[in-house]
């Protein structure tokens, strides 16, 4: 079968970029990807955004960005699965080379979330939830993250400050990050009397609202185009969704995540997880320990002892201080996995074989995940 | 208009009263009207109604702002077990957020959702109250 190569990638630092609107930060990372490729034509452009709609005004965000582009000749396409569109995207273009639907694919993950106030993103952001059940009830994912949380602490016998290092580890790897939107250091104190969100979720147990644009090139072979990047291949994605939180036995447990994390197992060496880097969707900290605990990193309920042992998890400062632009968060995670693989990324480079990205959609309503490998 | 009116006349059984879906194919209850089982995507489900009456399980005091809910806050949300054995999230209300616990026994109560205003029209949904002794 086809294999699936990254053969350029290209990223621009999340934040407020109030003169640029998401045409100038698409256009922007596609060149920089696409000259990376050495490529001179893709076949197919897969575009990852989840607030075109509301708040952009804007349908058909992939057509719209190729007419002003130039890029009439390029079959183009729009993937929203929330939080994880990003990898959604990925998916798709894995796909349609394997199946030899396409050799060449541009993903490009693009996101303006601070074109409005913040109290009307989050309302916009809360609808990744079920509008009938959920969010029409005035129900948002920190108050879903909150409520783990607290499930989280009275299973272990834990107290709140014994969470408190993941946004520290964050902020530190952020501080190398040249991409990242919160580059700056905090201390635990500093999280621990951050402006409550939903009790016990802190201001900095949360990622900050940014604009930014990501863009991937993928192809069918390594020799596609004269790549400036060592190759690296794309050896496998996969998804799974969940029920709602309140369907679940234990919240402490995230059901879309354990079957990606699964999958991946069975299909792979068991021990490959705890040798790769990883950017994992950290929208919330306590999903972070969550999410070691899936991943197999730690024992349940043992991830906050082991937190500073992970070195290659989150170089980016993960979406807690890299930032989470919406749509664009899993392009964000794979260019940065691909740039530490090659040429570095904050200042690091990863020699290991294999680097994992993990996205998912509020409280892992879905999950999604991409595996990329060194090629030897 | 915040909400679609005939979105929210459809549901509006579900929204002024608790229905569980009962699946008789796996057996297992679910909060709220679904088509199919959420659990096994079995088909033969029929609607339950709920007494209304559950503890509170996890509760969070939110502060989180969105457009239209603004004069809620602080809002109390939690995870409600009812009398079902069945879980449910939602709002509670006419409590200091000083007095919730978990263990609580609590009630749904019919209340305003979100509203036009100044003039246009009320949403009401579902929140939960305490359960006061001796009632």
């Amino acid at each position: 079968m086809r294999r699936v190569y990254v053969i350029g990638s290209a990223l621009t630092k999340v934040g407020r970029h109030f003169n640029k609107g998401y045409k100038e930060l698409a256009s922007e990372v596609i060149d920089k990807a696409i000259n990376e490729s050495g490529l001179e034509s893709v076949d197919l452009v897969i575009v990852a955004n989840m607030l075109s709609d509301s708040i952009l005004d804007q349908l058909d965000i992939s057509t719209i960005l190729m007419q002003n582009l130039g890029m009439t000749k390029v079959k183009a396409l729009h993937i929203e699965t929330g939080e994880s569109s990003g990898l959604a995207a990925l998916e798709v273009a894995w796909t349609a080379i394997k199946s030899e639907t396409a050799e060449k694919v541009l993903i490009v993950g693009v996101e303006k979330a601070t074109e409005y106030p913040t109290y009307k993103i989050n309302k916009v952001y809360s609808k990744v939830l079920d509008y009938e059940t959920e969010s029409i009830r005035n129900i948002t994912p920190p108050d879903y993250a909150a409520l783990i949380m607290k499930a989280y602490l009275r299973k272990y016998g834990l107290k709140r400050e014994d969470i408190a290092e993941w946004p520290v580890k964050m902020h530190e790897n952020a501080s190398r990050n040249p991409y990242a939107q919160l580059n700056f250091k905090v201390n635990h104190e500093k999280v621990l009397n951050s402006m409550i969100i939903s009790d016990p979720i802190r201001l900095l147990d949360t990622f900050p609202i940014g604009d930014g644009a990501a863009a991937i090139v993928l192809a069918s072979s390594k020799e596609t185009g004269s790549s400036k990047a060592e190759p690296v291949e794309l050896v496998h994605t996969s998804s799974a969704v969940s029920v709602q939180v309140h369907l679940r036995d234990d919240l402490t447990k995230l059901p879309a995540t354990a079957a990606v994390v699964s999958d991946l197992r069975m299909k792979f060496n068991e021990k490959m997880i705890n040798e790769a880097a990883i950017e994992l969707h950290d929208s919330y900290s306590i999903y972070a320990y969550l999410l070691i605990e899936e991943l197999g990193l730690a024992a349940r309920g043992e991830a906050p002892k082991i937190i500073n042992e992970l070195e290659f998890i989150n170089v980016s400062g993960g979406l807690k201080a890299r930032g989470h632009p919406f749509g664009a968060t899993g392009v964000y995670q794979v260019a940065e996995l691909h740039k530490l693989m090659t040429s570095g990324l904050a200042g690091r480079r990863f020699d290991g074989k294999y680097a994992i990205a993990h996205s998912m959609s509020g409280p892992d309503y879905n999950a999604r995940i991409a595996l990329l490998q060194r090629v030897i | 208009m915040r909400h679609s009116i005939p979105k929210f006349w459809r549901k509006r059984e579900g929204y002024y009263q608790i229905l569980l879906t009962r699946c008789k194919t796996c057996g297992r209850i679910a909060y709220f009207t679904y088509i199919k089982c959420p659990y096994c995507g079995s088909g033969d489900v029929e609607l339950v109604r709920s007494s209304g009456r559950g503890v509170v399980e996890e509760y969070t005091i939110s502060y989180y702002r969105i457009e239209g809910a603004e004069e809620y806050l602080p809002r109390i949300i939690a995870l409600i077990k009812l009398s079902e054995g069945v879980k449910v999230t939602g709002e509670l209300v006419d409590v200091d957020p000083s007095e919730v616990s978990e263990g609580m026994e609590v009630e749904a109560v019919l209340r305003i959702l979100s509203s036009d205003d100044p003039h246009g029209l009320i949403y009401y949904g579902l929140k939960f109250t305490p359960i006061i002794k001796g009632s």
